[in-house]
């Protein structure tokens, strides 16, 4: 694997989000600091090899400044408090040039304002969460959602099976919610690029694209569920 | 032309001392005022002739600003006792809900700095005292070399 330099990651506030994290980055190769206010929290941080621990509150400039916030490419706010967040993107940005930054939030209204803001990347536990426990209940193990483009979009991974309505048609002959595209079907070990005239056949995995809130029906008309 | 008394609207999120100090005042001017806390006992604070209004509630939620009618405000002050807080209250009076005259209260006289630049006024507790104090210090030494 690649380990050349891969880039500075500075992870502020958090404890197992942040330990996970950080493992999996080093593991990587990024270069990870981490700045936490608790000491205890700083000590058990400082028992993963690699990890740069700094004890302070990362909504302070100085502790920022101590953290060499302005080498890094990446700020990931991790703190529980959405305040505490939206202070520590904002410092990293502005005042230290952070090229990318990452803010959890957990009030999911605030998840416009953080970008408004100026937060590039917002991510909100509570709407992921709600998400896939829906996902998970009412649609069956077969489907893959991902979201995409700030769950404006989501792409479907769903195999046919033999009792579909579609199994067996040609794509043009499919009826499907107008906002929805299939970008990929796979079959055995090929991939295809679909047009009008390939043929569906159980067993297939579509790959589909659709506007969000389309889902449900692409499934349904897909799978006949 | 100077704004009628009646016609201003103005916001205070925290009932603190400074927060209730403030918010008393501007009652006594006649003003309209809307206080917010997230813990009912602060308004304790308020004067027993407080003729505004003072709600329970969080002031960095959007809905409980917007039932409070912050767009309407001529001005909004965010005086809680973090300063964290007292920043997002003020981008998002100034930024969600368009109020011209945003004040925030901050203790950290370095992000002081900083947020001046974002465009949000900002009064530093401990900047105006050591100014105060240095200006008293200074009567003081003038008063002694006469």
């Amino acid at each position: 694997m690649n380990k050349k330099k891969k880039g500075n990651i500075l992870l502020i506030g958090g404890l197992s989000k942040a330990k996970s994290m950080a493992i999996s980055l080093l593991e990587q190769g990024y270069k990870v600091t981490v700045i936490n206010k608790s000491y205890e929290d700083c000590m058990k941080l400082a028992e993963i090899d690699g990890l740069n621990v700094m004890c302070g509150d990362g909504t302070k400039p100085h502790i920022l400044d101590e953290a060499n916030a302005a080498e890094c490419d990446i700020a990931i706010a991790l703190t529980s408090k959405d305040t505490d967040n939206l202070v520590a993107c904002q410092l990293c940005k502005k005042q230290f040039s952070v090229p990318k930054t990452v803010s959890l939030v957990s009030d999911p209204n605030k998840t416009d304002f953080f970008t408004q803001m100026g937060v590039d990347s917002v991510v909100c536990a509570i709407s992921a969460i709600t998400g896939i426990i829906q996902q998970q209940a009412f649609i069956d193990e077969m489907t893959t959602i991902i979201p995409a483009g700030r769950g404006r979009v989501q792409i479907i991974e769903v195999q046919i099976p033999g009792e579909s309505p579609i199994a067996g048609k040609k794509l043009w002959e499919i009826t499907l919610p107008k906002e929805s595209i299939v970008g990929c079907v796979l079959r055995s070990d090929t991939t295809l690029i679909p047009r009008g005239d390939t043929r569906i056949l159980a067993g297939d995995t579509l790959v589909v694209i659709t506007e969000n809130g389309q889902e449900l029906n692409t499934i349904h008309a897909l799978t006949g569920r | 032309m100077k704004i009628k008394k009646q016609d201003t609207y103005t916001v205070i999120i925290g009932c603190g001392r400074l927060g209730a100090n403030l918010a008393n005042t501007l009652s006594d001017e006649g003003e309209n005022v809307l206080i917010m806390d997230e813990n009912k006992e602060s308004f304790r604070r308020l004067a027993s002739n407080f003729g505004g209004l003072s709600v329970v509630g969080n002031g960095t939620d959007l809905d409980e600003l917007r039932r409070a009618e912050i767009n309407r405000a001529t001005a909004v002050v965010a005086v809680t006792n973090d300063d964290n807080t007292n920043i997002m209250i003020a981008q998002i009076a100034r930024d969600v809900f368009s109020v011209e005259h945003v004040i925030a209260r901050l203790y950290d006289p370095e992000c002081e700095t900083v947020y001046q630049k974002f465009g949000i006024d900002t009064i530093c507790p401990s900047a105006l005292s050591a100014k105060e104090i240095d200006k008293l210090l200074c009567s003081i030494q003038t008063k002694e070399g006469e």
